[in-house]
C-alpha cells in the first residue's frame, strides 16, 4: 500500500487507487474485515435494522398499540399534499441558511482572523482563548442554551429588548420568538449563535498545516490579507469547508432540540420544522404510521444530500490530486 | 472452509449480532410476580399535594401487607406519556401506574387491552360510590376508547377544576370589588388597562391561551354541548353560538389589552410567575396552581369561579391503572383502597390538593376549605366540562398553533373556528 505524505504533513492514503500500481494483498484484507465486524454488526443494529422497521411502519396505519393496519402508500400519498410538512420543510432551508452557510463564512473569516491577526499580536493563547469562547455554545446542552435564549428573547423584560431601550432603539423592539413574521428569524439567529463554534474550531485546526512558507512568499509579492486569505487559505482548507458544509447541512435537516425548547413549532407554526413535525405526529397525534412516513422522507433526503456532499468532495480531491500527480 | 480460529471469530460474531439485535428490539427482565413486591409508578413531584399524600398511602400499604415491599419508581410525565404502549406490552410493566385520563391516552390504551378492567372491584370497595358523575367520567371507556361508558379502566383520587385567581391586593389599589357577573370582569379589566397594566395572564405557547377561550364558550354551552364535544353524542360545530362567542370574545379582548399580544410565545410557567411576581393581576387557570400560591405569592390573593357560566374547565385527575400485565393485582388494587381512605384523603385536602373522598371537617386550612367548597358546588351542579384538547389525539398542538394566530391577528375569528372544524373532524369518530 502506498502512503504518502503531502500538504504540510497531513497523511494521504490510497494512492493505488488512482494509479492503480500496487495490487492489494489478500491476507490483510481479510483480517481487517474481521475488526470491522463488531462495528458493521452495531451498525446494522442499531441504525439499519431500525431504518427497516421504521420503513415498514410507514406502509401502515397505526397509533403505536395494537396491530398495524397495511395502507400502502397512503402515507407518503397524504405527505405530498400536506402543505404542514412541506411548510416545515422550507423552514428547513432557513435553518440550512442559519446552520451552514452562515456560519461556514463567518467561521472561516473569524478562524483566519483569529490564526492570522489575533495569534500574531496577541499570542496563539489569546487565540485559544477566544476559539474556546466561540466553541462553548456547542458544549452547552441545546436545552440549556434555549431556556437562556427565551429569557434573553422575552417580550416583556427580555434582555435584548432591554437593552434596545437602554440605547435609544426602542423602536426595534420586537416579540422575538411570538411574532410569526420575526420568530424564524429569531430562532435562525440562535441556530448561528450555537453553531459557529464548530466551524471555527475545524477551520483554525486545518489552518495550522497550511504551509506558512505559502503565506511570507505571497507577502513577499505583496499580497495583502484579504488575497492570501481568497487565494492560499480558502483552497488550501477546502477539504475542511466541504465536512463543515456537510455536517452542518445533515445537523441543520435534523435540528429539533432549538425548536423544541424556543417555540415548539409556533407561534401558528411559523417555526415547525420536518423533525419536530415528525415527533408532534408520533407522539401526540399518536399518528405512528405518518410519522415513521416523515422521518423515512428526511432520512432519505438527508442520505442522498450526504451521498452527494461526499462525492463532490471526493471528486474535488481527486481533481486536486490528479493535477499534483 | 473456515479455519478453527475464523470459525471461532465468526461464532462470537453471530453471538454479538445476536444479543444487540435483542438488545434494540428492547430486552426485558421477568418482573415479580411473588406477591410479596408491589411495582408502583407516578409522576407526582414530592412536594405536591398528591406526591406527599401518595408516599403516606406507601407507608400505610406496607404496614397493611406485612412482608409486601413497595417498588416505586418516581417517572416524569413525559416519559410515562410517551412510552406506556412500549411498555404496557412488555414485561417490564408495573402492578400499578398513574396515567393521564382522556381518550387519547387511557382510552386509547383500554381500547388495545393493555388495562386491566376494574369495574368488579370499583363496585365491591365502593369507588364508584365515592365519585361524583363528573369526576367518575374519566374512569369508564367503552369499547371504542371513549369515556364516560363502558368499564372501569382508572380510578382517579382527586379532581382539578379551574378558577379565576385574582390579586386583591391591586384591586384594592385600583378601588376595584370582586367581580361577581362577566360585566364586573370586564369593568375591572378596563380599569386596569387605563392605568397601563394588562389584566390577564396569558401564555399562547401552551394550554392556558386555549383553556380561557374554552371558558368563554362554555360560558354560553350546558352539558349537552359538552357530551357533543367531549364524548360525540352528536355533531360539534365550530361556528355554533357558543364558539363563535368565543373566539370572537377572545380576538376582541386581545385587542383591547386584557390579554396581550406578546404572550404568544409565553409559556404556562411565565403567566404564573407574572401572577406571583405581582404583574398580571387576574390568572385563570386550575387549581394545579393552588399550593404554588400559597407558597409563593407575597400579597394578598382570591380565587372565584368563572362568573355566569355554570360549566368550567375540571375533571377528575390522573388515573390509577392497572396494566393488564400486572403480577400483582390484588395488592394494585388495595393500594387504591388506601389512596381513598379518609385519611389519606384529608391529607391531600389539607396539603392543597382538591381530594374526591375527604371528611369536610378534617380540613383544617382555610384557604384549602374555600378550594375544597367551590369543588364541591361545581361537583354539585355537574360543572366539571374536561379540557379543550380532549377530543382528538394531537388536538391539543392544533389549538396552540391556531390559537396563537388568533392572538398575533394573522387568522380571524371565523378562519380560526374553520381550521379547529377541519383539525376536529379529521381526528374524531365517525359518529
Amino acid at each position: 500500500m502506498t502512503v504518502t505524505v503531502e500538504r504540510g504533513g497531513r497523511v494521504v492514503r490510497g494512492h493505488h487507487r488512482h494509479h492503480g500500481r500496487t495490487t492489494r494483498p489478500r491476507r490483510p484484507h481479510t483480517s481487517y474485515a474481521l475488526f470491522l465486524l463488531p462495528g458493521v454488526l452495531a451498525f446494522l443494529a442499531v441504525i439499519v435494522v431500525p431504518f427497516l422497521m421504521n420503513t415498514g411502519v410507514s406502509f401502515t396505519d397505526w397509533q403505536g398499540v395494537g396491530a398495524p393496519k397495511w395502507s400502502g402508500l397512503a402515507n407518503y400519498r397524504e405527505l405530498m399534499h400536506d402543505s404542514e410538512f412541506w411548510a416545515s420543510f422550507r423552514h428547513s432551508l432557513f435553518m440550512v441558511v442559519a446552520m451552514a452557510a452562515v456560519p461556514t463564512v463567518l467561521g472561516l473569516v473569524l478562524a483566519a482572523a483569529l490564526f492570522d491577526f489575533v495569534g500574531k499580536h496577541f499570542g496563539t493563547k489569546i487565540a485559544a482563548v477566544l476559539r474556546a469562547c466561540f466553541y462553548l455554545p456547542q458544549v452547552l446542552p441545546i436545552a440549556v442554551a434555549g431556556i437562556v435564549w427565551s429569557w434573553i428573547l422575552a417580550p416583556d423584560n427580555g434582555s435584548l429588548n432591554e437593552l434596545l431601550k437602554a440605547v435609544g432603539l426602542g423602536s426595534l423592539q420586537q416579540d422575538w420568538l411570538g411574532d410569526p413574521d420575526v420568530a424564524l428569524y429569531s430562532v435562525m439567529g440562535v441556530m448561528v449563535w450555537v453553531q459557529i463554534g464548530f466551524p471555527l474550531v475545524v477551520f483554525m485546526a486545518g489552518l495550522q498545516r497550511v504551509d506558512p512558507q505559502l503565506y511570507e512568499a505571497a507577502e513577499l509579492d505583496g499580497a495583502g490579507w484579504w488575497r492570501r486569505f481568497w487565494h492560499i487559505t480558502l483552497p488550501q482548507i477546502r477539504p475542511e469547508i466541504y465536512v463543515v458544509l456537510l455536517w452542518c447541512t445533515i445537523a441543520a435537516l435534523k435540528v429539533f432540540g432549538a425548536v423544541y425548547v424556543l417555540t415548539k413549532g409556533g407561534p401558528g407554526g411559523a417555526t415547525d420544522v420536518p423533525s419536530y413535525f415528525s415527533f408532534t405526529t408520533f407522539f401526540e397525534k399518536t399518528q405512528v404510521g405518518y410519522g415513521a412516513a416523515i422521518s423515512t422522507v428526511l432520512t432519505v433526503i438527508i442520505l442522498v444530500l450526504a451521498l452527494i456532499g461526499l462525492k463532490l468532495q471526493t471528486r474535488a480531491e481527486d481533481a486536486e490530486e490528479g493535477l499534483r500527480a | 472452509m473456515l479455519t478453527t480460529r475464523r470459525r471461532a471469530v465468526a461464532t462470537a460474531a453471530v453471538a454479538l449480532a445476536g444479543s444487540l439485535l435483542l438488545a434494540s428490539c428492547g430486552g426485558s427482565d421477568s418482573g415479580s410476580s411473588d406477591g410479596k413486591t408491589l411495582k408502583l409508578w407516578h409522576y407526582e413531584g414530592p412536594d405536591s399535594a398528591m406526591g406527599v399524600a401518595w408516599n403516606e398511602a406507601i407507608k400505610e400499604f406496607e404496614a397493611k401487607h406485612p412482608g409486601v415491599k413497595v417498588k416505586f419508581e418516581e417517572k416524569g410525565f413525559e416519559q410515562i406519556q410517551k412510552t406506556a404502549p412500549m411498555v404496557l406490552n412488555s414485561n417490564d410493566a408495573p402492578d400499578i401506574m398513574e396515567y393521564n385520563k382522556g381518550n387519547a391516552t387511557a382510552g386509547l390504551l383500554s381500547k388495545q387491552g393493555l388495562l386491566t378492567d376494574l369495574t368488579a372491584e370499583a363496585t365491591k370497595r365502593g369507588w364508584d360510590k365515592k365519585l361524583s358523575a363528573g369526576v367518575r367520567t374519566t374512569s369508564q371507556y367503552d369499547t371504542n376508547g371513549v369515556m364516560g361508558s363502558g368499564k372501569w379502566y382508572g380510578v382517579p383520587n382527586y379532581a382539578e377544576y379551574t378558577m379565576v385567581f385574582y390579586n386583591k391586593d391591586l384591586f384594592k389599589k385600583y378601588g376595584i370589588a370582586e367581580p361577581t357577573t362577566l360585566d364586573d370582569l370586564t369593568a375591572a379589566m378596563d380599569t386596569f388597562v387605563s392605568k397601563g397594566i394588562t389584566p390577564l395572564a396569558n401564555a399562547g405557547a401552551e394550554y392556558m391561551a386555549q383553556q380561557y377561550l374554552y371558558q368563554l364558550a362554555l360560558s354560553k354551552a350546558d352539558r349537552s354541548w359538552v357530551d357533543k364535544y367531549e364524548l360525540y353524542k352528536g355533531k360539534t360545530d365550530f361556528h355554533d353560538a357558543a364558539w363563535t362567542y368565543a373566539a370572537t370574545t377572545f380576538a376582541d379582548w386581545v385587542k383591547k389589552g386584557y390579554i396581550s399580544k406578546k404572550s404568544t410565545s409565553l409559556k404556562a410557567e411565565d403567566a404564573g410567575v407574572s401572577f406571583i411576581q405581582g404583574k398580571s393581576p387576574i390568572l385563570f387557570s386550575g387549581s394545579w396552581w393552588y399550593g404554588r400560591f400559597q407558597t409563593e405569592n407575597k400579597f394578598a390573593w382570591d380565587t372565584f369561579l368563572w362568573p355566569g357560566s355554570n360549566l368550567t374547565l375540571g375533571s377528575g385527575g390522573n388515573l390509577w391503572v392497572v396494566p393488564k400485565g400486572a403480577k400483582n393485582k390484588d395488592l394494585a388494587y388495595d393500594f387504591i383502597d388506601i389512596t381513598m381512605s379518609k385519611k389519606i384523603q384529608n391529607l391531600l385536602g389539607n396539603k392543597g390538593g382538591v381530594p374526591v373522598g375527604a371528611d369536610t371537617a378534617a380540613i383544617t386550612d382555610p384557604k384549602a376549605k374555600t378550594l375544597i367548597a367551590d369543588f364541591n358546588t361545581l361537583s354539585g351542579k355537574d360543572g366539571l366540562a374536561f379540557y379543550p384538547d380532549w377530543p382528538v389525539a394531537g388536538f391539543y398542538d392544533v389549538l396552540v398553533s391556531e390559537t396563537q394566530k388568533l392572538i398575533t391577528g394573522s387568522e380571524k375569528p371565523d378562519a380560526y373556528l374553520s381550521a379547529l372544524q377541519t383539525a376536529y373532524d379529521k381526528g374524531a369518530p365517525k359518529t
